[in-house]
């Protein structure tokens, strides 16, 4: 099947697709139970800030109210780097991350286990297109559903700094759902192409996860891990931005200490390569697949 | 019309052996595979929809190699045994969903599958979540599935499974119009009387090798190193040791069996066009009345017994 058709074939193919993808994804207990995990840095928020919001100090400056700690600095630098950090274990840290390897396993593996892959292997679908519309469909319910709860728990951090302190700061928030983005297109379409070569893939994604991507990108030979081009755009972005990071922050030095961070521009496109690769990788694994 | 040719198939799983040494020739109309479980049918179709390539030998659907051709997958329509469904969609949606597939518009796609699924009498609950389906029902969507698209080649494993009267004798209706505009069916069921009732081709298979493939009552003929059976029940039971000892006189009769407690006798012949020619001529000298005779020579029942199970009656 020509690349051609397959593009004329997407506008109908994708949404009954996409519906039945995102709804299985939604309905998944899996999903809520992570939701649900993702939500307790929210509510701990929220108690933070009725616990705390009297011991702010504020200023009006052209009629916007700025608020500061109590021992005189701004309060939404403060809590912008607790978004940060909390968002490197959460939003796009290990939960994600967890999330990720369910929902590859729903758009794939269920797929084995439903045996309506058998069915799509009979029927004129390309394995191409039997891939990359699950992992579109993926990475579409995946960042709808970290954008919403960064947004959210965005608002939550910094609702303490008032609305000045949000406004100041959103360029953090568009910051955390590009590396959202980004991870998704990455790390999907690896434990897609995971789910569909092993028979325990949550195993396997994890051990990849695990030795690869955190043992590796700590390593002189970081470069062939996803993790190291999504630490050179945060360490790169939060530079421009005027935080004061270093490159070891983000793991970014190798043995004798250099820099070794990628351009941020190079390292979206190498995110986009293994996202594509691995789309092909994945479709091989489909079609040379026997029942 | 479409042609089915397997060319020595052997297919493995790892040591495990699916089929051996298959070869096959399934022209248009109905053919049926037949065999116990784990005997290779359902590899057999597999090899055939390109799910499973051969490990030896080659398969060709229409001259071409069914694993790689992605057009060929617009001819075959395939209804397995399992269910293969996403839950929570209605069935019109299910259908519409794989027909968008076969390249039908949105709207084209949604009216052909209604129009099949109520041809399959699911008008009423169509639009219903399959979830909430019978077996009957589902049934009813694998095959509204497999056929909405008019496939020339209709691969149907156990679609009788689950299935209640109505929808049995529905099915078969169906498969039996669609065997009269020339589509190709390959059938496999447990229910030989189902089989029976659609096609005298057949395909016999035990332990992934043919044992016999083709027209059944030609099978049979050819089977003449095993006998025919033939039971008769006298009405006068009386007449029971008389008409064994009679037939035994006749020199085309192998052996007699007197079984009393049931009322019958069991005939043996290699020649089963002079047992019918004569034996009623015998019956009428003897003047004995029959109430039943009951022959095991093509029944597909006997014929599967004799060669799959390797047995005869006792």
């Amino acid at each position: 099947m020509e690349i051609s058709k397959m593009f004329k074939r997407f506008p109908t193919l994708f949404p009954p697709i996409f519906k039945d993808c995102s709804y299985r994804l939604i309905t998944n207990k899996l999903t809520w139970v992570l939701v649900a995990i993702l939500m307790l840095p929210c509510a701990l928020g929220l108690l933070v800030y009725y616990e705390f919001s009297g011991d702010r100090i504020s200023e009006e400056v052209n009629g916007e109210k700025i608020y500061y700690t109590s021992s005189g600095e701004l309060l939404h630098e403060d809590l912008r780097v607790l978004f940060l950090e909390i968002s490197e274990y959460f939003g796009i840290g290990f939960i994600a991350l967890l999330l990720g390897i369910m929902f590859s396993s729903e758009l794939i593996s269920e797929e084995y286990n439903l045996k309506t892959m058998q069915i799509l292997r009979t029927s004129p679908i390309h394995p191409i297109e039997i891939f990359t519309y699950r992992y579109i469909s993926g990475i579409i319910t995946g960042v709808i559903l970290l954008g919403l709860y960064s947004t959210i728990f965005y608002i939550i951090v910094m609702m303490g700094a008032g609305i000045h302190g949000i406004l100041e700061e959103i360029g953090l928030l568009a910051l955390v759902i590009k590396i959202v983005i980004l991870n998704w297109i990455g790390f999907l379409s690896i434990f897609c192409a995971i789910n569909v070569y092993f028979e325990r893939p949550y195993l396997i994604c994890f051990i990849y996860w695990l030795f690869w991507e955190q043992i590796m990108s700590g390593q002189n030979y970081q470069q062939i891990t996803l993790t190291h081009y999504i630490n050179s755009i945060i360490y790169d972005s939060l530079t421009e931005m005027g935080w004061s990071v270093t490159a070891s922050d983000y793991g970014l030095v190798n043995s004798n200490n250099d820099t070794i961070a990628t351009d941020p521009l190079i390292s979206t496109f190498i995110i986009l390569i293994v996202g594509i690769s691995f789309i092909f990788i994945g479709s091989r694994g489909i079609s040379s697949k026997q029942f | 019309m479409s042609t089915i040719i397997f060319e020595e198939v052997t297919k493995n799983y790892g040591r495990v052996q699916g089929i051996s040494n298959v070869s096959l020739n399934i022209g248009p109309g109905v053919t049926g595979i037949l065999g116990p479980n784990g005997a290779g049918k359902s590899t057999t179709m597999k090899v055939l929809l390109g799910l499973a390539r051969p490990s030896i030998g080659s398969v060709y659907v229409d001259g071409v190699n069914p694993f790689d051709n992605f057009d060929l997958r617009n001819k075959i329509g395939f209804v397995p045994e399992y269910d293969c469904f996403y839950e929570h969609m209605s069935a019109v949606d299910y259908v519409s969903y794989f027909l968008m597939i076969h390249d039908f518009s949105k709207e084209e796609a949604v009216e052909k599958a209604e129009n099949s699924l109520i041809e399959l009498g699911l008008q009423d609950s169509m639009y219903r979540k399959i979830r909430t389906y019978s077996r009957g029902m589902r049934q009813k969507t694998k095959v509204a599935r497999a056929t909405a698209f008019n496939p020339q080649i209709l691969v149907l494993d156990e679609p009788f499974q689950g299935a209640d009267p109505t929808t049995r004798h529905l099915l078969m209706e169906k498969i039996n119009s669609w065997s009269e505009e020339g589509k190709t069916i390959l059938i496999s069921s447990h229910i030989l009387h189902d089989v029976e009732y659609l096609t005298d081709n057949i395909i016999l298979i035990n332990n992934g090798r043919v044992l016999a493939s083709g027209n059944r009552h030609e099978i049979r003929k050819l089977m003449s190193n095993i006998p025919i059976q033939i039971k008769i029940s006298p009405i006068d039971k009386n007449q029971l040791r008389p008409l064994v000892k009679r037939m035994l006189d006749e020199k085309w009769i192998t052996a007699g069996r007197l079984l009393e407690s049931e009322g019958e006798i069991i005939l043996e012949t290699n020649e089963s066009e002079k047992f019918y020619t004569e034996f009623p001529q015998i019956l009428e000298d003897e003047k004995i009345i029959v109430e039943k005779i009951v022959s095991d020579d093509d029944t597909l029942d006997s014929l599967y017994s004799k060669l799959v199970e390797g047995k005869q009656w006792k």
